[in-house]
């Protein structure tokens, strides 16, 4: 059982590879996402820049790319990943089909951390005079950053299994040894490993992003 | 300060339309602390939101210290809300920020340099005797504190108007008290004008000068606190009234009358001196009548007291009509009252 034609080099590799993805991809995606979910929230027809017609154009589009499962997207996107990195193949070309798929995500599930900061926050930043960019800053923002953390530890570990499947276009990354060497070539140390690997993984992300939440929620 | 011309409030709820507000009138002079009262949905959260633009009326004319909100640009609003600080029932503290970023929030906001923020910070938690809590959350703090920190915030920038949003209905009585008498404080030193909304007949009794009573949108009673507790007009208002004065006679007291075949009673309203005065004792030496007293009730409004009494004056009816026309001559209110 413990026969494996892997290397510990190529264990290495492969995490490095996975963090690269998803940090990068994250890093992107999180600027994009919340910039979007900052521009649906405010600018819903109750909203304190209230424009409809973009939250009536963007939230289609959000729920449009939500919907078509990872997998399909990275192999359907290829001429713009080619067209952007200039090969389809590896990781830095799985990284396009990944912030495509994880920016919706995140404006998703950074609305919903916006939309928990109760109206009495906004009623009280209106009554000092505050410019509805000022409310974003100093209110909205800050009174919803445990959420935002919490939602974007959500995201991080959406995006590691995303990763998994960007092994399929050469991705690389720990889910690209799983598969090839746990799965095709029937290396159970392999596969045992690398899902063992992923799980402690998750576990630290997700504890850490508790962890911080609890930090700056002062309840 | 503060005048309201015909507002009128509608909303648009689906296809059905709520009319919070239906014609308005209402003048809060400076200095004034203005209570109005009313039960939930009598509109009383709507009007205290239009003072500082929170809402927009659908119809009317609001006149902020000279200046018609109607017709500002926002930029301009947002200068008048500075002048305007705002206390909130559920105080609508920034959970994420200490006590002192909850009190600079508003000078922050209007870019007051970071020195002034530190001075003028310090002396408003002393004002409100938080010192102690300056880098507290306001999760670590009781409610009162937390009504305290909100009156700190909403005077940071000096405003010439308080408006208080059932600022002590999430409080019990004894917090309830020391907010009240915070308020109190704020408006002696400070000059600043107060417009309150409440459910509590009690709050208007210990601050207010002035009150109005709302009903479905619509003021159905306004007046001075003496006045309207002494003598509330309308059904609504005296229920109000009577949950801090007592003006109808109990039960008991009644039903005793009804056994010794008295039908009408002479109801004697005194105020300030007067309530204190022996006048029932000169009633029977000077005009020789025999007064009895069936119920009485005195209360401290305005810091004079008001003392409503209902008596059975039994003599000849000329010596009754001269002892009436001597308690009119010494101010004091009567009316006859069937029992």
């Amino acid at each position: 059982m413990f026969e494996t034609n892997l290397t510990l080099e190529q264990f290495a590799e492969g995490i490095q590879d996975t963090l690269y993805m998803v940090g990068m991809s994250l890093l992107i995606g999180t600027l994009l996402g919340s910039m979007i979910g900052i521009v649906i929230v405010v600018t819903k027809k109750d909203g304190i820049i209230p424009i409809p017609i973009i939250y009536t154009l963007l939230n289609p589009i959000i729920n449009m790319v939500r919907s078509i499962p990872f997998i399909i997207l990275m192999v359907a996107i290829i001429p713009f990943t080619r067209m952007i990195i200039g090969t389809s193949i590896g990781t830095n070309a799985a990284i396009i089909p990944l912030i495509i798929y994880i920016t919706p995500f995140i404006a998703r599930l950074v609305e919903n951390s916006l939309l928990e900061v109760g109206p009495g926050i906004i009623e009280a930043a209106e009554s000092m005079g505050a410019t509805p960019l000022q409310m974003i800053r100093y209110f909205i923002l800050p009174e919803a950053f445990s959420s935002l953390i919490l939602s974007l530890t959500t995201a991080t570990i959406t995006l590691i299994g995303a990763t998994a499947m960007a092994g399929t276009v050469g991705g690389g990354g720990i889910g690209d040894i799983a598969i090839v060497y746990g799965y095709q070539r029937f290396d159970s140390f392999a596969m045992i490993s690398t899902v063992i690997l992923l799980v402690i993984i998750v576990q630290v992300i997700q504890s850490t992003g508790n962890r911080l939440a609890r930090i700056v929620r002062h309840r | 300060m503060i005048e309201l011309r015909n507002i009128h409030k509608t909303y648009q709820k689906r296809s059905k339309s709520i009319q919070a507000l239906k014609g308005i009138d209402l003048k809060v002079e400076q200095g004034d602390i203005f209570g109005v009262i009313g039960y939930s949905g009598a509109g009383k959260s709507t009007l205290v939101r239009l003072v500082n633009y929170l809402e927009q009326p659908t119809e009317g004319k609001i006149i902020v210290d000279g200046r018609s909100l109607t017709e500002q640009s926002s930029k301009a609003l947002r200068e008048i809300k500075k002048d305007i600080g705002m206390i909130f029932q559920h105080f609508n503290l920034l959970e994420s920020k200490t006590i002192y970023q909850n009190v600079a929030m508003p000078l922050i906001i209007s870019k007051v340099p970071k020195q002034d923020i530190k001075r003028r910070v310090t002396e408003l938690l002393e004002f409100v005797g938080l010192s102690d809590k300056v880098m507290s959350y306001p999760n670590e703090l009781s409610g009162g504190q937390k009504q305290r920190v909100g009156i700190a915030r909403a005077l940071a920038l000096n405003p010439k108007i308080l408006l208080c949003d059932e600022a002590t209905s999430a409080l019990d009585p004894q917090t309830t008290q020391s907010i009240l008498n915070l308020l109190k404080r704020i408006n002696r030193e400070y000059g600043i004008t107060i417009l309150l909304i409440t459910h509590e007949m009690s709050v208007i009794q210990s601050i207010c000068n002035r009150v109005a009573v709302m009903e479905n949108g619509k003021i159905i009673e306004e007046g001075t606190v003496l006045d309207v507790f002494g003598d509330p007009k309308h059904p609504t208002t005296q229920d109000f009234v009577q949950t801090v004065v007592r003006t109808d006679i109990p039960r008991n007291i009644k039903a005793n009358l009804d056994k010794s075949g008295i039908t009408t009673l002479t109801k004697l309203e005194m105020v300030g001196d007067h309530a204190t005065q022996p006048l029932l004792a000169l009633l029977i030496q000077k005009f020789n009548l025999t007064v009895s007293t069936v119920f009485t009730n005195m209360t401290e409004i305005q810091e004079t007291t008001l003392a409503i009494w209902y008596v059975d004056i039994q003599g000849e009816a000329k010596d009754k009509a001269a002892a009436l026309d001597f308690l009119d001559s010494q101010g004091v209110r009567y009316q006859e009252v069937s029992v």
